[in-house]
């Protein structure tokens, strides 16, 4: 009965229409992985050959062979440990944050809350200078911390998170008061179970971001044993000479495990991912 | 109104003069307190990382900064010079016409592939959010660097499959910035239709229904009855959209690196090449201050106008 | 109101902050070394930062050098951090302005002399000049000093040129156009070769898809395209005085003007989203039949992949009389990072690595050019490879002036690409677009 109503209106011609567009975009988003699948498999021949070959003929391992050659899976670990301990703090700390400024009354709130406001699509860029000079003084450079630590610096979780703690009732917090519930007992005990959906969806969202945020891997790491896949990808054009089998095979590397993972719990990342804004 | 009903728990607006009423001035020093407490871990990593490096940028942008350190203070000069700079200029209005461009279009988009796909069944449902995403997924290096091969003049298979060997895309000042823009929206699109497609799950159907039989035409229940519900997920996937579009950096970098001719060049990507090819980090910071004054601008007025709706 | 004052408060707050950081910052730069060295009486750590030059393209290739070295100073340890082409100016920018310079670099006087030593970063090392530099040419050695005094010690040293595929221009009938033995073609005939590859590539008798690449998408390999077109007329890039960058002189753009017209006629074509290593590549996989940016190191790099002859060319020439660029000198730079142990032993290293024979031949051979000891004679008279390393031995007798201490030097690279993309690919007037090159390029020159 759902479907009758809400097809109600709907023209056949429309329908068809929109499935064939579907599908040609859905190719056309498909396509760069299947070319960096199959690119990986080719031999300098068919990279460089003048008529599409739109499959490995005579499909070969020498790509992989020369990227093992490199420290190529302590690159893969590199960008692993920084996405998961970016996601890991930022989670942290924005689920403690968000829930002081969406539930909490204080001296302050509106002042920050423009501030993240207005932090939150400040480009890295303009503040690398300086935030090289800290992680110096620090005794971080050139470290995966030094990527790790900016990223949880961004406001955007607290944003985030904050917009899920508004969705808690008052009189629940209220109750937790009245039953003697310290600060911190009423967080985790009522305030936490409440938003874990948002922290899923933070969590994802600053894996994924973690992982493409090329341009502070590509400041910050400068040792060849620090670079992370995506750095060591980059530089392959270029520093070895632009071989695309060989680029495409890291590009593989790089992509493969996450694309399962995100294939495999796709119902779990696409719930969570959706939280961010159904309850925004 | 019968929408306000099941407006998904928006809170109302809470006024700011009237922030503390009916709290007494201990209470509001209590809450002051464990609020920061909550907030100082937080508040750590974003003072430390964002806000403290936010200030030394602004003060070296008045500064005449060269690789052999701080040679002296330069008053207005960086900025007057940005004003003069025709790359500024050309950055300007490429960054302009990339937030204009990719911003509606990846939200138009994905709204209408999200209203095409979430009635389907759950496997082609599944299957189209799926591949939307996928570039997301891939990494935005992995992306780009294979979309450098498809664009390669010689080797590349666009050209192979148009019969037009030798065209450079990437190397043409009018074409180049079109494949940033496309490769950005490919890049753009997976969340928003992940969240367009729940979103439009939650819209509540007794008012659809109600609608319809009142006789109101498709477009008209659309915008009568389901975009005011989806009102926030369209701010949220418009804040994140424009992020991604300001910050575009992997794309510009391992592709034209703000070529031909800076017909690609952004803000953002000329505050990183005034200070990296150029070495004068006094002028890239100068560039850096105006592009953040430029984004905080343009997100107040975002979140001016999404509470106004 | 006290919403106003909080903010005030914050903001005096995070100001006060942010200065003192820059504050701690800028002391830093003058009085961290003496920190880190603190406990400085026997060890001292020292860390080389290696472009890629030749060989030496991980710290693998520096290991039997730096083994050598400890057996004598078991006290110094050496680490070596690799960085390329591709991102080594925005590493080294990165590390000095956050203090973390390194304490010994390699590579040529461009960076050296031209970028670090004209900012005062750089340890003066004359005295290293007196003690071993008497058999070290004067080319050499004069662009190894700035105002007089030295701040880079030489290894090795090329020249830069040109290669063509052999069996494309046999079978295009096109090797009637260059002398085989001296390896130089005048400017008429390398038109008429490049049009006799256009014509054979169409007939289908060869297998290129473009005569030659003018690459001007970054500034990477841009000796190339520099050396093409200043000798096509015989020209300088720098007047002769060094007071004015020279391309909108007559013959450069008669030269500029030849290449426009090349590529409009498809006897030369030009890509401005491409880098040398993007043209390079080109040539390798036969897709191009030269390339402008040819040395050793490129030659064994794309030996693999090669299926057929790379024959190494000077650059043509009107009068036939090429001037080539200098590739390097290549070797080394010490930072003033202010530790005297530091840089003591950076010196022990240099002079171990550029005078003591048995090491220095080795790493003159890991380069892959020619060592600037005259003294030394011929390093690879007996290497198996001798034959191949012919060719590049013969272009050292071409080399011409160097360039790359003219002030403004990294400034005016990043304009020289952009103009060929605007000659080359937008077909604008040469004469404007030289002489808005020239006018920026020397607003930096003082």
């Amino acid at each position: 009965m759902k479907a009758k109503t809400d097809l109600s209106g709907t023209s056949t011609g429309y329908k068809v229409f929109a499935a064939v567009v579907l599908i040609l975009v859905a190719l056309f988003f498909l396509f760069p992985l299947y070319w960096i699948v199959t690119g990986s498999f080719k031999g300098v021949i068919e990279i460089n050959a003048k008529h599409p070959v739109w499959f490995p003929t005579s499909p070969t391992l020498e790509n992989y062979m020369k990227l093992f050659d490199n420290p190529a899976f302590q690159w893969l670990f590199n960008i692993i440990f920084i996405s998961a301990a970016a996601m890991v703090l930022t989670c942290i700390t924005a689920a403690l944050a968000g829930y002081a400024l969406g539930k909490k009354r204080f001296i302050g709130r509106g002042v920050l809350f423009t501030i993240i406001i207005c932090a939150m699509a400040l480009p890295k860029q303009v503040i690398v200078i300086p935030l090289l000079q800290e992680m110096t003084a620090i005794g971080l450079n050139d470290t995966l911390w030094a990527v790790i630590l900016p990223t949880v610096g961004w406001p955007f979780g607290v944003f985030l998170m904050k917009q899920f703690a508004e969705t808690i009732p008052n009189e629940i917090l209220e109750a937790a008061r009245v039953d003697g519930a310290g600060e911190l007992r009423t967080f985790f005990s009522v305030v936490f179970p409440m938003i874990k959906p948002g922290i899923g969806a933070l969590a994802i969202f600053t894996f994924v971001n973690t992982w493409n945020d090329y341009f502070l891997q590509l400041v910050m790491l400068t040792s060849r044993e620090n670079w992370t896949l995506p750095l060591a990808i980059a530089n392959m054009q270029g520093e070895m000479s632009n071989d695309f089998g060989l680029i495409m095979a890291g590009a593989a590397l790089a992509a493969i495990p996450i694309v399962v993972v995100f294939i495999a719990f796709q119902k779990y990342f696409t719930q969570g991912i959706a939280m961010g804004a159904v309850k925004g | 109104m019968a929408q306000n009903t099941v407006a998904p728990q928006q809170k109302p607006n809470k006024q700011k003069n009237s922030q503390f009423s009916g709290m007494s001035k201990a209470l509001v020093r209590r809450e002051t307190i464990s609020a920061y407490c909550f907030l100082l871990p937080s508040l750590i990593f974003f003072v430390g990382f964002v806000v403290v490096p936010m200030f030394i940028c602004v003060f070296y942008s008045f500064m005449e900064y060269g690789l052999g350190g701080i040679k002296g203070f330069a008053g207005l000069d960086n900025y007057i010079k940005l004003f003069q700079d025709p790359i500024f200029h050309r950055g300007f209005l490429n960054t302009v016409l990339i937030v204009v461009i990719a911003v509606p279009t990846v939200t138009a988009f994905s709204l209408w592939v999200s209203s095409a796909i979430y009635k389907m069944h759950s496997v082609p449902r599944s299957f189209f959010r799926c591949v939307f995403y996928l570039p997301v997924v891939t990494g935005s290096v992995a992306i780009t660097v294979v979309w450098k091969w498809i664009l390669h003049p010689y080797n590349g298979l666009l050209n192979q499959v148009a019969g037009t060997t030798g065209f450079d895309w990437l190397g043409n000042s009018s074409t180049a910035i079109w494949f940033i823009i496309l490769i950005l929206f490919t890049t753009s699109i997976g969340q928003p239709i992940v969240l367009y497609v729940a979103a439009l799950g939650n819209v509540d159907q007794s008012l659809v229904e109600a609608a319809q039989v009142d006789g109101a035409t498709k477009l008209q229940v659309f915008w009568k009855i389901k975009w005011p519900q989806i009102m926030p997920t369209t701010l949220y996937v418009l804040v994140i959209t424009t992020i991604n579009s300001f910050q575009c950096f992997a794309l510009i970098q391992l592709l034209t690196k703000g070529g031909p001719l800076n017909s690609t060049m952004t803000i953002m990507y000329q505050v990183y090449d005034t200070a990296y090819r150029l070495n004068d980090l006094g002028y890239a910071n100068a560039i850096g201050v105006v592009l953040a004054i430029i984004i905080a601008i343009f997100s107040a007025i975002q979140f001016k106008v999404a509470k106004t709706d | 109101m006290k919403k106003k004052r909080i903010l005030a408060l914050a903001l005096a707050a995070s100001m006060s902050l942010g200065l003192a950081a820059c504050g701690g910052g800028e002391e830093a730069s003058t009085e961290s070394p003496s920190g880190n060295g603190g406990e400085s009486t026997g060890a001292v750590e020292l860390n080389l930062w290696s472009f890629n030059i030749g060989g030496f393209t991980d710290s693998a290739a520096w290991e039997p050098i730096v083994a050598a070295f400890n057996e004598a100073n078991p006290d110094i340890k050496i680490t070596v951090t690799p960085i390329n082409y591709q991102d080594g100016d925005q590493k080294l920018t990165t590390a000095i302005s956050s203090n973390n310079a390194p304490d010994i670099i390699f590579e040529g006087p461009e960076r050296i002399v031209g970028n670090y030593a004209r900012e005062g970063l750089m340890v003066d090392l004359s005295d290293m000049w007196t003690s071993g530099g008497s058999d070290i040419a004067e080319g050499i050695s004069s662009v190894s000093q700035l105002d007089g005094t030295y701040y880079m010690y030489p290894l090795s040293v090329a020249a830069h040129c040109m290669a063509i595929n052999y069996e494309a221009f046999e079978a295009a009938g096109a090797l009637q156009y260059i002398d085989e033995e001296t390896r130089t073609w005048t400017t008429d005939n390398f038109v008429k070769a490049m049009e006799a590859i256009r014509d054979a590539a169409a007939a289908g008798t060869i297998d290129v898809t473009v005569p030659g690449i003018i690459y001007c998408g970054a500034q990477g390999g841009d000796q190339g395209t520099r050396a093409l077109v200043n000798n096509l007329y015989s020209d300088y890039y720098v007047t002769d005085d060094g007071s004015s960058y020279n391309a909108n002189s007559e013959n450069n753009v008669k030269a500029l003007k030849l290449l426009q017209d090349m590529v409009n006629n498809g006897s030369m074509s030009a890509n401005a989203s491409f880098a040398a290593s993007d043209e390079l590549q080109a040539f390798a996989n036969q897709t191009a039949a030269v390339t402008f940016c040819w040395n050793y190191s490129n030659y064994t790099q794309y030996a693999e992949q090669t299926q057929f002859t790379p024959f190494a060319m000077a650059f043509p020439s009107d009068d036939g009389k090429p001037e080539l660029e200098m590739a390097g000198p290549y070797g080394f730079g010490i930072f003033n990072n202010g530790d005297e142990a530091k840089i003591e032993a950076a010196k022990k290293f240099i002079d171990f690595v550029c005078n003591d024979k048995t090491a220095g031949v080795e790493a003159v051979k890991t380069t892959g050019f020619f060592p600037v000891h005259s003294e030394w004679g011929d390093v690879y008279a007996d290497a198996e490879d001798a034959d191949v390393r012919a060719p590049f031995a013969l272009m050292s007798d071409y080399l011409g002036r160097y360039y790359a201490l003219t002030g403004g030097w990294t400034e005016q690279r990043a304009l020289w690409w952009p103009m060929l993309q605007e000659i080359m690919t937008t077909g604008a007037d040469v004469q404007t677009a030289a002489d808005s090159f020239v006018q920026q390029a020397n607003a930096n020159i003082g």
